[in-house]
């Protein structure tokens, strides 16, 4: 590469050149035309129930921090959640869905039942991983209050260990079909 | 200076026993069981107190001549008078207490008020609570208060041989699976008294330098990100995504779950030799591109200092001490230096230091990567499990990872586990002042600490 690329002047350029040079990333796994499909099905069916765009808002009651990190990588280029209209939310209040992670610790569950509180109606929980509904190798203690489903009304729920971002992304594919 | 490295009670038929972890020694006191009281360390290190106060809630241990004896784990609605890490203790469900307050570290004065945040925060990360007095922008003073995550992990391991307890283990905090494992193999090999072969330590230092450098490229776009430049995180999280990928190839799971035993496991070193071309040519890139957009480093440079004294005095470990100058690396061993390993250290302490440490060490991780990809490594069988206690080190992508296991009849009778980030948090509150509030999610970042290894 030429020297310039290191003159602050020119090294957002050296970027978009790279930039172009590799192209689109982000995958349709494996199913692109089911993903067309799907996508128009959201578009209908998020249209109608939540105005073009659904909103979730992650929750971790007491996990490893796995299924955050899929969570986030949903967000990469490789997968791209958003362009799927399906956001991630700073708060409950602007939320349609929570999506429960971890094993609703004794110091965690009021809060969040708190946080579901605070979500407006119409509203859903989907848990995520194997912690809330106890299939994951941590065993029932004093401090540990799952399955989840014992305070919350769960809707549905994607397994793993963390589920991959594509096992989220198709579980959230089989809750929006399955409402 | 001595540096603290853990103190904790473990709990016999006739005594309660505190073990003091220090860099050089291992001290060890006996307590009555009938109102058992214990001197402060905080005086001189003041990173004991929340391993004091730890001790007080889990088994009722008196701390004498502290600053600070609020609860710790036991939060406002845990019920009172309950000390369950004692071994009377076998309830598997407890009822919510009426809320007691907890008082908050706070500074008064006029127009001084505080902010809460927290539990839940505003982005995909774990619950903890944050708790600033501010004067207008600027931040006065911040208390860190986590546990919200606790699962009681130290009683849940009790009664479980090592093996049951693996699963568990490699799952406390998900970002240092790899480190875990390590300091559970190692145990493992003392209560057995085996040997590891040359190439199955090489394979496990191979993973150990790939969840780091997973690690690092996730906080290298995040850290950026907390500045406003997005463009490094999309770029950043490419690679880390690639990186998983590239455990899932090496392990079978994104995060190594399950990944260090005792099996044979073969390696495609040429598949693993062209991927670590591509990432080197990418984070050369990376490292080019980022040093050269200045209204980035106007945001990193002075933003969160740890200065070298207090870094030391709060004997913090891992990233956070290296890049306030402290050469500490549990890798700096004759293993670790023939394959390649040089510290490498940063003497700002702010998020710049942090920033470039994390860029270094991915670039050390690199060689060594290179240097530890070995074809296959053969199976080994451990011997029988011998009573005794054990202990073991591992430096995660985080810091000093430090476990000690008590085995009694070949089950667990004490697991204690000192997460890097149980040091680091008690840090986290002295980069605060002088810095503004809306800086903090970027400070914070630029350590990335867990806090589900440290809640447990």
């Amino acid at each position: 590469m030429p020297e310039m690329i290191y003159d602050g002047r020119y090294v957002m350029i050296a970027f978009w050149n790279r930039r172009i040079q590799s192209g689109l990333l982000t995958e349709n796994p494996e199913h692109d035309k089911e993903l067309k499909t799907i996508r128009k099905e959201i578009r209908d069916r998020v249209k109608k129930k939540f105005a073009g765009s659904l909103a979730i808002r992650m929750v971790d009651s007491g996990s490893c921090n796995a299924c955050e990190a899929e969570c986030n990588a949903l967000s990469n280029p490789y997968y791209d959640l958003e362009r799927l209209g399906i956001y991630f939310v700073a708060s409950p209040r602007h939320a349609d869905v929570m999506l429960l992670s971890g094993l609703m610790t004794f110091n965690m569950t009021p809060h969040v039942l708190d946080a579901y509180e605070q979500m407006p109606e119409p509203k859903w929980v989907i848990s995520m991983g194997d912690c809330p509904v106890m299939q994951a190798p941590f065993e029932k203690t004093f401090a540990v209050n799952a399955p989840a489903e014992e305070h919350l009304p769960i809707a549905h729920h994607i397994p793993g260990c963390p589920p991959s971002p594509k096992e989220i992304i198709e579980g959230l594919l089989v809750f929006l079909r399955k409402m | 200076m001595k540096r603290l490295i853990a103190r904790y009670a473990k709990e016999y038929a006739t005594h309660f026993e505190i073990v003091t972890v220090w860099d050089n020694a291992v001290q060890k006191e006996e307590l009555p069981l009938e109102d058992p009281h214990i001197r402060t360390l905080s005086r001189t290190h003041p990173a004991a107190i929340w391993f004091e106060r730890k001790m007080h809630d889990d088994f009722g241990i008196v701390i004498e001549d502290a600053f600070d004896n609020r609860p710790l784990v036991a939060q406002e609605r845990f019920p009172k008078g309950i000390h369950p890490m004692q071994k009377n203790f076998r309830e598997t469900d407890i009822a919510y207490a009426d809320y007691r307050p907890y008082k908050y570290e706070a500074i008064g004065g006029d127009g001084v008020f505080e902010v809460a945040v927290g539990p839940i925060h505003a982005g995909i990360i774990e619950p903890g609570h944050f708790q600033f007095s501010q004067a207008g922008e600027d931040i006065l003073h911040q208390e860190v208060r986590h546990f919200y995550k606790y699962r009681a992990i130290e009683k849940m391991l009790e009664g479980k041989t090592l093996f049951e307890a693996k699963p568990i283990i490699e799952r406390i905090s998900g970002n240092e699976s790899l480190a875990y494992q390590l300091c559970w193999r190692d145990i493992v090999l003392q209560a057995t008294q085996s040997e590891l072969p040359e190439n199955n330590r090489k394979y496990h230092a191979l993973l150990l330098e790939l969840e780091r450098t997973i690690h690092h490229l996730t906080d290298l776009g995040f850290i950026p990100n907390d500045a406003g430049f997005g463009a490094a995180l999309a770029y950043a999280s490419k690679l880390s995504e690639e990186a998983r990928r590239q455990m899932q190839v090496l392990t079978g799971h994104r995060f190594g779950f399950g990944a260090v035993d005792f099996d044979t496991h073969m390696l495609d070193v040429e598949v693993m030799a062209h991927y670590l071309e591509r990432l080197e040519e990418a984070v050369v890139f990376f490292e080019s591109w980022i040093s050269d957009i200045p209204s980035l480093w106007d945001r990193f440079d002075t933003t969160g200092i740890l200065k070298k004294d207090k870094a030391v005095k709060y004997d913090t470990v891992g990233v956070v001490a290296r890049a306030s100058g402290l050469a500490l690396d549990r890798r700096d061993t004759p293993f670790y230096q023939a394959h390649g390993f040089e510290i490498q250290r940063e003497t700002g302490g702010d998020v710049s230091a942090r920033f470039k440490l994390r860029l270094a060490e991915v670039k050390n991780a690199l060689v060594m990567m290179r240097s530890f990809m070995v074809a296959s490594c053969e199976a080994v069988t451990p011997g029988c499990v011998e009573d005794g206690e054990y202990f073991a080190f591992s430096e995660s992508s985080i810091g000093e990872l430090f476990m000690s296991v008590e085995l009694k009849e070949g089950v667990i009778e004490r697991f204690f586990v000192r997460d890097p980030s149980f040091m680091n948090w008690q840090a986290l509150h002295l980069m605060m002042p002088g810095n503004i509030i809306a800086d903090f999610p970027l400070i914070n970042k630029s350590c990335d600490l867990s806090y589900a290894g440290n809640d447990l």
